[in-house]
C-alpha cells in the first residue's frame, strides 16, 4: 500500500517536472523541473525497496539514489552557471544599447 | 602479478587519471592527455587480441559477481566502438594540439586561447572516460553513471568557445541531455522492479514481453533518441555542433552522439529483441527515414560550412535508423552489424570533416561557403581530406559507408521492403548533393584568389584529418576484420531471431 | 502492528504525499520565480521526512543536506546574478518576465496556448500509462536484498548502504565523484566567480557566528564520515556539511577568499578523486580486481577514502555555490574597446 502510494507519487512528480522541462520558458524554472523529475524518479525508485520491517529492506535502491542525488546536483549547477552566465551577457548587451540610445538622445 | 583480464579497466582508468592530472598539472596537460589516449588505442588493441583468442570476456569490478557487484564485458559491439573511440581519440588530440597553439599565437582576445586549453584536456579526458566505461560496461545502472558523464562534459565543451551564442546552444544541450538521462533512468527503475537485478547478461536471460520491460524499453528509448539526436528531436544539435570549437565539433559529432547510439542498439539487439514487436522495429525506421531526408534537404540549404556538416550529421544517423527494421526482418544476419559498421565509418569521416572545417575557419577567419573558393591553393591536404570524408557520407566505394548502405540495399531488396531502399538511394542523391556544394568550391581556384598565409603548425591540423577521412575511406578493403569482430561477438540467441 | 497505528500511518503518507504534489504543482506553477524556489526549498525538507518514511535516513540526510541545503541557494544565488544592476529595481518582481530584460524566456500569457494543452493531455496520458504498468508489474518485487546482507560481513562496514556505495558498487560510486568533479571543472571553465562578492557589507555579528560555527561544522563533517561506517552517513553527507561551513565563508566576506590561489584548491578537489582511482589500481596490483579491497583491512580502507572523497565533496560543492574558478585564475585580458559579445573570434 505504502509502496504503491509512494510510486504514484513519484511518477506524478515526476510527469510535472517533464511537463514544466517540456513548456516553461524560463530557463531556472526549466532547471527546477529537472529537479522534480529526478526526485520523482528517486522516489520511485526507493518505494520499490520499502518493507514495513527495517532489516528486509533492499539497500541497493538507496545507494543508487545517493548517486542520483549528487549527480543531479552537479548537473543543476552548471545549468545553473550556464544559465546565469547567459542572462548576465544579455544584461551587459541591454544596457549598452541603453547607453547608447542615451547619449544618442544628450547629443540630439 | 597482474592479470591479462584487469587489461579490460585500462581504457577507463588511464583517460581518467590524464583529466585528474591535467586538471591538477596545467603545464603538461598536452602530454598527459596526449599519452592517454595513446595508451588507450594500445589498451583498445590488446582487448581486442584477446577477444579473438577467448572469446567474450566478463570482468566482475571488485571481485563482486553480478548481480551484487558490477560487470565490464568486451564483446564485439564494445570492442569496435572502443577501437574506433580510441582511434579517433588520438587523431582529435593531435589536432586539438595544433588548434590551439595556433589560437594561442594568434588570438582575437587576449588569454582565451588559454583558457579554453587548460580546460579542453581535462574535459575532453573525461568525455573519453565517459564513453569508454559506456561501451564497456555491463549495468544499467552504471551506464546511467556514464551517460552524465558524457553529458555533462560534452556541455562543459561545448560551452568552451565562450560566445553566446555557443553558451545558449550549451544549455539547450545540457537540458536535454538531462531529459534524456533522466527518461533513461525511469526505465532503469522499471528494470529493477520487474527483475531486481541491472546487470545485463542477466537481464538478457531473463527478458520477456512483460509490461515492466515495454515500459521501460519505451522510456528509455525515447530518452537515447533524444540524446541522439534523432529526427524530429534533432532540435538541439545544429547549434551546438556548429556554434563550439573546432575539436570540440568533431567529438560531439563523431563521437558523442554514438555514445547514445550504441546503448540504443545494445538495447534493441542484444538485450531486449525477443521482448520487442515488429511494429517498433517499423517505428525506428520510419523516425530514420524523415531524419535521412530532413537532414540531407536542410544541410542543402545552408549557407555555413558547420551547419552543413552538423545537419550531415542528422541525416547520417538516421541510415543507423533504418538498419533497425532492415536488420530485423532482412533475413540477412549481417545487416545489424553494418549498423555498427556504418556508425564507425561516420565518426571517423564526420571527425575528419569538423577538422578540416575547423582548419579552413582558423585560415579564413569565416566559414561561408560561398567564398571557400581556392582553399586548395594553400591547404591542399585538408581539402583532400575533406573530400575524401565526403565519398564515405556519399556511400560510394570502396568507402566505409558504401559496404554498410550495400548491406542495407541487400537486405532491403531480398525482404522486398522497397520503401527502404528508395529512402537510402534519396538519402545517397542529398549526400552527393550537399558534400559536391562545399568540394566544387574547395578545389576550384579564382584568379584573384588571396594568397593566405599557412601557419608553421598547420600539419598538426591537416594530417590527423587526412588520416580519419582515408581510414573511413578505405573501410571498406577492410571489412571483413571488423565485420568477423562483430559477428563472433554476437549472442547466438540473437543471432537466431535475427536470423529466422 | 495494530490497526491505529497502521491507520494513522496511512494517513500520513496520504498527507505527505498531496502536501508534496501541492507544493511540486505550486513551485512550478508560480508565477513569481522566487516564490518557486522557495517552495522547492521546503519541498526538499518534505521529501526527506518521506525518505525517513521509507527507512532511508542516508538519503534522507543527503537530500536535506544536498537537495534542499545546497540546491536551493544555488538557485537563489543564480536568481540574484541573473538580475539587472544597473536599473534600482526590486529585487524579487512578482512578474517573472521584469526579469528578463531581452524578453526572450517572457511568459507570453497566462492563458495556456492550445500547443501547451496538446502538451498537458500527453503528459497525462504518459502518466496514467506509467501509473497502469507499476500497478500491473507482479509483486512483491524483487530485490537484492539477500545478496547485500550475505555478503555485508566481507564489505568492511556494518551501514548496508555504504557497504554497497563503496565495495559492492564502487566503481558507480567512483564515477560518479569524477562527475562531481566534472561539474567543478565547468563551471571553473565557464566563468570566473563573482569576487568580490556584491554583499553589503557583513555584520561583525555574523563573522563572528562563523568563526565559532566553522569548528563545530567541521567537526560535524568529520563525525558524518566516521559514522558512516556503522549508521547513517557517509562521505556524501559529511562533504555537504563541510561545504555548508565553506559556503558560510565565502558569504561571510573574509578578505582572503578573494586571494585565493587556484592551485590548493585544485588539490583539495582532486585528492578524493586521485585517492579512489589509486585505491582501484591498488585493486588490480595486489588483489588482482579493479576496486578490490582485502577483506581484513577493507573497513580502513573505506574510511580513508572517504575522508579524502568528504575533502574533496565538500570543495566541490562550494565551487559550484562560488559559481566560477578563482578570481585571479587564468584571467582573460579586457577589452580594448567596447566590442559586442558575439565578436568573430576564428571558430
Amino acid at each position: 500500500m505504502t509502496n504503491m502510494l509512494y510510486s504514484f507519487t513519484g511518477l506524478i512528480l515526476f510527469v510535472f517536472g517533464l511537463f514544466a522541462l517540456i513548456s516553461c520558458p524560463h530557463p531556472l524554472r526549466k532547471i527546477l523541473g529537472g529537479n522534480v523529475m529526478s526526485t520523482g524518479i528517486f522516489l520511485f525508485l526507493v518505494a520499490t525497496s520499502y518493507r514495513t520491517d527495517t532489516a528486509s529492506i533492499d539497500p541497493v535502491p538507496q545507494a543508487m539514489v545517493l548517486t542520483g542525488i549528487v549527480v543531479s546536483v552537479s548537473i543543476t549547477a552548471v545549468a545553473l552557471v550556464l544559465a546565469t552566465r547567459l542572462q548576465q551577457s544579455a544584461n551587459r548587451a541591454m544596457n549598452r544599447r541603453e547607453k547608447k540610445n542615451e547619449g544618442g538622445a544628450a547629443e540630439g | 602479478m597482474v592479470s591479462a583480464e584487469s587489461w579490460i579497466a585500462v581504457p577507463v582508468v588511464v583517460p581518467l587519471a590524464a583529466a585528474l592530472l591535467s586538471f591538477l598539472v596545467r603545464r603538461g596537460s598536452l602530454f598527459i592527455s596526449l599519452a592517454a589516449a595513446i595508451i588507450n588505442v594500445l589498451a583498445a588493441a590488446i582487448l581486442v587480441n584477446q577477444f579473438f583468442v577467448s572469446g567474450p570476456a566478463q570482468y566482475a569490478v571488485g571481485g563482486w559477481d553480478p548481480p551484487l557487484g558490477i560487470s565490464l564485458r568486451t564483446d564485439g559491439p564494445a570492442l569496435i566502438m572502443l577501437v574506433l573511440t580510441g582511434l579517433t581519440g588520438v587523431a582529435i588530440s593531435l589536432y586539438a594540439w595544433g588548434y590551439f597553439s595556433f589560437r594561442i599565437d594568434q588570438p582575437a582576445r587576449a588569454g582565451r586561447p588559454e583558457k579554453q586549453e587548460r580546460f579542453f584536456w581535462p574535459l575532453w579526458m573525461l568525455q573519453l572516460t565517459g564513453l569508454n566505461g559506456l561501451f564497456l560496461s555491463g549495468d544499467i545502472f552504471n551506464i546511467y553513471v556514464t551517460l552524465e558523464l558524457i553529458g555533462v562534459s560534452a556541455a562543459g565543451l561545448a560551452a568552451l568557445s565562450g560566445k553566446s551564442a555557443s553558451i545558449t546552444a550549451a544549455l539547450r544541450y545540457l537540458l536535454v541531455s538531462l531529459l534524456g538521462s533522466m527518461s533513461y533512468l525511469l526505465g532503469v527503475v522499471f528494470l529493477y522492479k520487474t527483475y531486481g537485478v541491472l546487470d545485463l547478461g542477466l537481464l538478457q536471460k531473463m527478458a520477456g514481453p512483460t509490461p515492466g520491460v515495454i515500459a521501460a524499453l519505451a522510456v528509455m528509448s525515447v530518452g537515447l533518441l533524444l540524446k541522439t539526436a534523432i529526427f524530429p528531436m534533432h532540435f538541439w544539435l545544429p547549434p551546438a555542433h556548429a556554434n563550439a570549437l573546432a575539436p570540440v565539433s568533431a567529438i560531439l559529432s563523431g563521437l558523442v552522439v554514438k555514445g547514445s547510439f550504441f546503448l540504443l542498439f545494445r538495447l534493441w539487439f542484444d538485450i531486449f529483441s525477443p521482448a520487442l514487436p515488429h511494429t517498433a522495429f517499423s517505428l525506428m525506421g520510419a523516425l530514420g527515414a524523415g531524419a535521412i531526408l530532413w537532414g540531407g534537404i536542410q544541410a542543402l540549404r545552408q549557407q555555413r560550412l558547420k551547419l552543413l556538416i552538423a545537419y550531415s550529421t542528422i541525416s547520417q544517423l538516421g541510415y543507423l535508423l533504418i538498419a533497425f527494421p532492415l536488420a530485423f526482418t532482412g533475413g540477412n544476419s549481417q545487416t545489424w552489424s553494418a549498423v555498427l559498421f556504418m556508425a564507425s565509418g561516420h565518426a571517423c569521416a564526420k571527425i575528419a570533416m569538423f577538422m578540416s572545417a575547423g582548419t579552413i575557419m582558423l585560415h579564413l577567419g569565416h566559414d561561408r561557403i560561398r567564398e571557400l573558393a581556392g582553399i586548395r591553393a594553400y591547404l591542399p591536404v585538408t581539402a583532400f581530406a575533406y573530400a575524401a570524408a565526403g565519398v564515405n557520407l556519399m556511400g560510394l566505394p570502396p568507402s566505409g559507408g558504401f559496404i554498410g548502405k550495400w548491406m542495407m540495399l541487400i537486405a532491403s531488396l531480398s525482404t522486398h521492403q522497397w520503401l527502404w531502399a528508395l529512402v537510402l538511394l534519396a538519402g545517397s542523391f542529398l549526400a552527393v548533393a550537399y558534400v559536391f556544394r562545399v568540394v566544387e568550391q574547395l578545389f576550384v581556384i579564382p584568379p584573384d584568389a588571396p594568397f593566405i598565409e599557412r601557419h608553421p603548425r598547420a600539419g598538426l591540423l591537416e594530417w590527423p584529418a587526412l588520416i580519419l577521412a582515408l581510414i573511413s575511406l578505405l573501410m571498406g578493403l577492410i571489412a571483413p576484420y571488423p565485420l568477423r569482430l562483430l559477428d563472433t561477438g554476437m549472442a547466438p540467441q540473437v543471432v537466431q531471431v535475427i536470423g529466422g | 502492528m495494530d490497526s491505529a497505528m497502521t491507520i494513522i500511518l496511512t494517513g500520513f503518507d496520504l498527507l505527505l504525499s498531496a502536501t508534496l504534489l501541492w507544493l511540486a504543482w505550486q513551485l512550478l506553477r508560480s508565477t513569481d520565480i522566487f516564490k518557486a524556489i522557495i517552495f522547492f526549498i521546503c519541498f526538499g525538507l518534505l521529501m526527506a521526512i518521506a525518505w525517513v518514511r521509507m527507512h532511508a535516513p542516508d538519503v534522507a540526510l543527503a537530500e536535506a543536506a544536498i537537495g534542499a541545503g545546497l540546491t536551493g541557494p544555488l538557485f537563489l544565488a543564480a536568481l540574484r546574478k541573473m538580475e539587472r544592476k544597473q536599473k534600482k529595481e526590486r529585487r524579487f518582481d512578482p512578474e517573472e518576465k521584469r526579469d528578463n530584460p531581452d524578453k526572450r524566456w517572457q511568459v507570453r500569457s497566462r492563458e495556456a496556448s492550445p500547443l501547451m494543452w496538446i502538451v498537458a493531455a500527453l503528459t497525462l496520458c504518459f502518466a496514467g500509462l506509467l501509473i497502469r504498468t507499476v500497478w500491473i508489474i507482479p509483486r512483491p518485487l524483487p530485490g537484492l536484498a539477500q545478496q547485500t546482507a550475505a555478503h555485508l560481513g566481507a564489505s568492511g562496514v556494518d551501514n548496508a548502504v555504504t557497504a554497497v556505495l563503496l565495495n559492492f558498487r564502487g566503481y558507480d560510486t567512483m564515477l560518479e565523484v569524477m562527475v562531481l568533479l566534472l561539474g567543478a571543472i565547468t563551471i571553473w571553465s565557464i566563468t570566473h566567480a563573482p569576487f568580490p562578492p556584491r554583499l553589503p557589507d557583513t555584520s561583525p555579528v555574523q563573522k563572528s557566528a562563523v568563526r565559532l560555527l566553522l569548528p563545530l561544522i567541521c567537526l560535524t563533517g568529520g563525525y558524518l564520515v566516521w559514522q558512516g561506517a556503522y549508521q547513517t552517513g557517509g562521505a556524501f553527507q559529511g562533504g555537504a556539511v563541510l561545504s555548508a561551513a565553506l559556503v558560510l565563508l565565502l558569504i561571510s566576506d573574509f578578505l582572503w577568499l578573494p586571494d585565493m590561489h587556484s592551485l590548493p584548491l585544485r588539490m583539495g578537489m582532486v585528492l578524493g578523486p586521485l585517492v579512489f582511482l589509486s585505491m582501484a589500481v591498488l585493486g588490480i596490483i595486489t588483489e588482482n580486481a579493479l576496486l578490490r579491497f582485502p577483506p581484513e583491512q577493507a573497513g580502513a580502507f573505506l574510511l580513508f577514502l572517504e575522508a579524502a572523497c568528504a575533502i574533496s565533496i565538500g570543495l566541490s560543492l562550494a565551487a559550484f555555490f562560488a559559481g566560477g574558478r578563482p578570481a585571479s585564475d587564468l584571467r582573460e585580458k579586457p577589452y580594448q574597446t567596447d566590442q559586442p559579445d558575439t565578436e568573430k573570434e576564428g571558430s
